[in-house]
């Protein structure tokens, strides 16, 4: 469903600019686009724009947006980015509920699935949790503030997902690094208990995504980075299943006219819902690209 | 590591004289946030372990036995091993037991690697179960130990980092320790200590905090003849003492963490 939204390529090449992001409401009820500072929603059923409103009482995002996600429910979606504002948002009524100050700039933001908590990562490779609704177990109500759950040592995380059944949150870093944790029923105290790491990236890690076969409902995990490839994890014991390499793909490239030296980072993967076709896009190279792995 | 094996190379068929420290002077301090360049292995598996043990490693000949033996794996971690006291005081009471010193320095890994060499030389047979790498445990500990590899890990008299800005760069917090009970078995041991009371109190309270650590008993530790070597066996545990200072220690044993 989402293979034809990630042609980030093209914007991310005018330097600075930050690269535009979509995203798509898990039921294809809306879609989100951010550019720059912008936030925009497409309402799909409705077949026009939605109006946001903001009664958090912060400020409207003022720096470009760089990461926006839905839950998997579809009924919390954030936004988040450079000027260290994380909003939360309602999509029923699509109202910003919730403003929390970063104390960094924002890289990476995740729903988790029951809605309960927004993720977020950011420049100094700290992951941190930011409650909504009810508190744990009916304790006090929550504060705005954001708590620390885990941290990539002083690197900046690149992507943040949650694992399709909900338990685990990944994490992946420009150290080449994926950690797998277990997201607590508690995440204030903090998510300490690491699954796995999935190593084997031999430069930085820019994307992930799960696919969810109908046949492994737990799913695979999928990875991007500089080095040119896509990889497919087992991520519970951490164990790479298969490399892509669009390195050495890019011969075939070349030989259709278009110049293409080095530099051909992976940017963005995506799975589609039956995970029987993955979708990668890659700087300077095809836009996007239909890649089937073997099944495992 | 190819590097490395040449110089071990070199040195195998060199004299057996332990290495001078005053040829390799270094700075106490480095900063684990600097981006250095050495080389780092992808994952684990990636490690040549036959390298650093070449006596629990025989060549060539494990083809034969068709891998039936699984290969011998380093349980025990010194992190920021300086210049690998703990590692040779260690070495006679575990003989069967892989250990490892991480450490960040050049100089400083380049001398533990010397003396290793020199004493197998000098003792046929003995300290054939320790060895070195230069790398930043901080980030990196994932890339050399799998998942409950460790049954122990060691961090004596590690950096202070006074400045709260600086507090980050210390090899034990909250965030680190989550690495470390990756790494550490359940009933795994940390060891350890300071003579910076300022963070010998951090050290103790991050794993106090931590749900995945557990202080280990006063008994256990009189019992334990591993302690008696961390303020004894290591070049700044002698300094603390000759100087009559005081050291604070912190051991902790990795358990299972409790649901909810």
């Amino acid at each position: 469903m989402e293979e034809n939204l990630i042609e980030e390529g093209e914007s991310s090449r005018e330097g600075e600019v930050a690269p535009a992001l979509i995203v798509i409401h898990p039921r294809d009820k809306s879609a989100a686009v951010a550019v720059g500072p912008e936030l925009r929603v497409y309402d799909i059923a409705g077949n026009c724009p939605i109006s946001l409103s903001d009664d958090s009482g912060g400020p409207s995002h003022s720096e470009s947006i760089r990461a926006i996600g839905f839950g998997a429910n579809g009924s919390v979606f954030a936004s988040a980015g450079d000027d260290k504002l994380v909003k939360i948002w309602m999509t029923d009524s699509w109202h910003c509920t919730k403003t929390v100050y970063a104390e960094k700039r924002v890289s990476a933001v995740a729903v988790s699935h029951n809605g309960q908590h927004v993720v977020f990562a950011d420049k100094f490779g700290l992951v941190w949790a930011i409650a909504l609704g009810e508190g744990d177990e009916g304790q006090a109500p929550i504060d705005n503030k954001a708590v620390p759950i885990l941290g990539h040592y002083c690197s900046i995380i690149t992507s943040l997902k949650f694992s399709p059944d909900g338990w685990f949150i990944a994490s992946a870093d420009r150290d080449f690094k994926i950690r797998i944790t277990v997201f607590p029923k508690r995440p204030r105290k903090g998510a300490h208990e690491i699954q796995s790491f999935c190593l084997g990236h031999t430069d930085f890690v820019s994307c992930l995504a799960f696919a969810r076969p109908i046949d492994y409902p737990q799913g695979f995990l999928l990875s991007g980075g500089g080095d040119s490839t896509v990889r497919l994890w087992d991520f519970i014991s951490g164990r790479l299943l298969h490399t892509c390499d669009f390195g050495a793909q890019a011969g075939l490239v070349k030989s259709n006219g278009t110049e293409m030296e080095g530099g051909s980072a992976v940017i963005d993967v995506c799975a589609s819902c039956d995970g029987s076709l993955i979708a990668v896009a890659i700087q300077r190279l095809l836009p996007w690209k239909k890649v089937t792995f073997p099944q495992a | 590591m190819s590097k490395n094996n040449n110089s071990n190379m070199r040195q195998n068929g060199q004299s057996a004289r332990l290495p001078r420290k005053r040829f390799y002077r270094a700075r106490a301090h480095s900063n684990p946030l600097s981006d250095s360049h050495f080389p780092i292995p992808i994952s684990p598996a990636d490690v040549d372990y036959s390298q650093h043990y070449p006596h629990f490693f025989p060549s060539e000949r494990s083809d034969d036995d068709n891998g039936s033996v699984p290969p011998t794996k380093v349980r025990f971690a010194d992190i920021g091993c300086g210049f690998g006291g703990l590692l040779v005081g260690l070495s006679p009471l575990f003989p069967d037991i892989l250990m490892i010193g991480m450490e960040l320095r050049d100089k400083v890994t380049e001398y533990v690697k010397e003396r290793i060499l020199a004493l197998r030389a000098t003792n046929p047979g003995k300290y054939e179960n320790i060895s070195v790498v230069r790398t930043n445990s901080m980030k990196y500990i994932p890339n050399y130990f799998e998942k409950g590899q460790l049954s122990k890990m060691f961090f004596l008299f590690p950096d202070p980092h006074f400045k709260e800005k600086n507090h980050r760069r210390r090899v034990i917090s909250l965030q680190l320790l989550d690495e470390y009970a990756y790494a550490l078995e359940v009933g795994g041991i940390i060891y350890t200590i300071t003579d910076v009371e300022e963070l010998g109190d951090w050290m103790r309270s991050c794993l106090e905090d931590h749900p995945m650590f557990k202080a280990v008993p006063e008994e256990e530790l009189e019992a334990d003849p591993v302690v008696k070597l961390l303020s004894s066996a290591t070049e700044e545990g002698q300094k603390v003492a000759r100087n009559g200072g005081q050291t604070f220690r912190a051991v902790y044993r990795r358990i299972m963490l409790e649901d909810g």
